[in-house]
């Protein structure tokens, strides 16, 4: 502080008085912070809202958007069996995805931050690089082992061992969007949780142990428990991510398993039905938002009550 | 350290996380066979060997113009991710603004925020505007995509510098740019050059912002590998596919080499 004083005075001596000094600095932290917050708001906060507000409004025959304010396509969305299915279909994949990811991710997570450094490091190589990967690339690559008949690579495989008689039709159904989602989000889930598990004193689980705690009892007592924000954040982060993704539902899930986010593909560049479109959109960030709060909510709560034991 | 993995656990976590790695690099070891098998089919097995496919790659005009072009706004995107996420990355970490706690919710939103509907949103704001001048719209998109990136990991760089160099400089009476340029860049520059190529990627990787704002003859790599795919199997996918994975491995080898993976990531 008595520094930045110092440094102050000398470059501006007359209008930065000392009673000034602590409100000069966090002028320069809401001037540094301006130009990011104007650009958001332009391009995402006041965009996203006006969406939100097409998704009440009417389409009349030359593609304008105007009064009467209607719920309609709320009613239609939520009215119709085939859309209903389409928000249903989104959430059993998001939630089925972000449960393997936990399963998947838990271990490798684990491994990632207490093997050998050689071992880590490698675990964290293979974990994060494929995330530079271009999602459409990952996502053929999934089609190429899924496609059906019996050329797909896991038919040939499974055909060739003799362990199926008949091809196996894996493409375009939900197995194979959770399939391609787990691969395109699981570093989502591991990171997390791998910064969760490196921040756990040792000591505690030395403790447990010397005091005759069996591994497991270890783990299930004091391991897990202590990792169980990283979990949250990696299962929120996988959630949503999933719920939100177009290349991965589009290409593996084909018409078997339409998501939120091919539908309001569909509804804008194939029907032109712009309000219809807005209100799934509002759907799908509702959905994508809830999760966020809860979860931010139900760690706000485990923090406290850390706090309090 | 942590403890190590010992007896029982490690009997089980290693085996479980060896076949999650085989998940992972499945994918991409399949595009790679697939790239130099001489059959025009997406047949299992792969037939035979050659690179001609590679070579069709390398001098179809198509390919070259989305990769020039992909290139091109991943760089401006960065930039632009840097010039706006770097000052914010600044308050937040050493200004502290009141509320600096919103500050950082509302800066992180775009990651939670489906991109796809933040890509709807823009094509909505932008048919409004009547601006219709694709790489423009698509640089706006992709800042909007990367800028988060930039100020965590800056963020989380500023926050591991040690502060009393800066205010030792200070005391020893170097102005604000000397001290920043001479001793607190010096300590964020490893994880913020990580970071910054990881936001290169997110940009150079995007469909779900492009899908909505790129035309005909602004096509990035990602949309058309995409629409190849959705149209007939030529083994040209699997060699552009190839080519993209290697490039963006030696990318991650440097991020690794710069500041650690975990770091670079700031997750």
């Amino acid at each position: 502080m008595t520094a930045t004083t110092a440094d102050a005075t000398t470059f501006r001596p007359p209008r930065t008085g000392s009673i000034q000094r602590p409100s000069a600095r966090v002028l320069m932290g809401l001037a540094l912070g301006l130009p990011v917050a104007v650009f958001l708001a332009a391009f995402l906060f006041v965009p996203a809202f006006s969406l939100t507000i097409d998704g009440f409004l009417t389409q009349d025959q030359q593609g304008h958007l105007r009064a009467p304010v209607t719920l309609a396509h709320y009613a239609h969305f939520f009215g119709t069996a085939l859309y209903s299915h389409v928000l249903f279909v989104t959430l059993r994949v998001s939630l089925l995805t972000a449960l393997f990811a936990a399963v998947l991710g838990y271990p490798v997570a684990l491994v990632m931050v207490r093997s050998h450094p050689a071992a880590a490091r490698a675990v964290a190589f293979i974990t994060i690089a494929p995330l530079v990967v271009s999602v459409v690339v990952r996502t053929y690559g999934w089609q190429l082992i899924l496609a059906n008949g019996p050329t797909g690579l896991l038919n040939w495989v499974l055909l060739s061992a003799g362990l199926i008689d008949t091809p196996l039709r894996l493409l375009y159904s939900e197995t194979a969007v959770v399939i391609g989602s787990l691969h395109v989000f699981l570093p989502m889930m591991v990171l997390p949780l791998a910064s969760a598990l490196a921040k756990i004193d040792p000591h505690l689980e030395e403790a447990a142990s010397t005091l005759g705690m069996p591994a497991w009892r270890v783990f299930t007592r004091v391991t897990l428990p202590l990792s169980l924000t990283g979990l949250a954040a990696g299962f929120t982060l996988v959630f949503s991510l999933t719920a939100g993704s177009f290349v991965t539902p589009a290409i593996l899930g084909g018409t078997n398993a339409q998501t939120l986010g091919v539908l309001i593909d569909q509804q804008i560049t194939a029907v032109y039905d712009w309000p219809f479109g807005a209100t799934i959109a509002t759907v799908l960030v509702v959905i994508v938002v809830g999760v966020n709060l809860l979860s931010m909510r139900l760690l706000g709560e485990g923090r406290r009550f850390g706090m309090a034991a | 350290m942590s403890q190590r993995l010992t007896g029982g656990m490690a009997w089980l976590l290693y085996p479980v996380t060896a076949a999650a790695m085989l998940f992972v690099l499945a994918p991409l070891a399949v595009v790679m066979a697939m790239s130099v098998s001489t059959s025009a089919f997406a047949t299992f097995p792969p037939r035979g060997f050659t690179l001609s496919w590679y070579a069709g790659v390398l001098a179809d005009p198509d390919f070259l113009a989305s990769l020039w072009f992909s290139t091109a706004l991943a760089a401006a995107a960065t930039a632009g991710a840097l010039l706006l996420g770097v000052p914010a990355a600044f308050a937040l970490a050493r200004h502290a603004p009141p509320g600096a706690q919103g500050l950082r919710l509302v800066l992180l939103s775009p990651l939670i925020f489906p991109v796809l509907v933040v890509g709807v949103a823009l094509l909505r704001l932008f048919s409004d505007w009547n601006w219709s001048y694709a790489p423009v719209n698509l640089f706006i998109g992709h800042v909007l995509v990367t800028t988060p990136y930039v100020v965590r990991t800056v963020t989380a760089s500023l926050l591991l510098a040690d502060t009393t160099l800066e205010d030792a400089a200070r005391t020893l009476g170097a102005g604000r740019w000397r001290v920043f340029r001479r001793v607190t860049l010096p300590q964020i520059a490893p994880g913020a050059a990580a970071g910054t190529l990881f936001a290169f990627m997110v940009s150079f990787d995007n469909y779900p912002i492009s899908m909505w704002l790129a035309d005909a003859r602004n096509v990035p790599v990602p949309m058309l590998i995409y629409r190849q795919i959705a149209s007939v199997f030529t083994p040209a996918v699997p060699a552009a596919s190839t080519l993209l994975i290697v490039f963006a491995f030696a990318v991650v080898l440097i991020m690794e080499r710069l500041a650690g993976l975990r770091r670079a990531m700031a997750l």
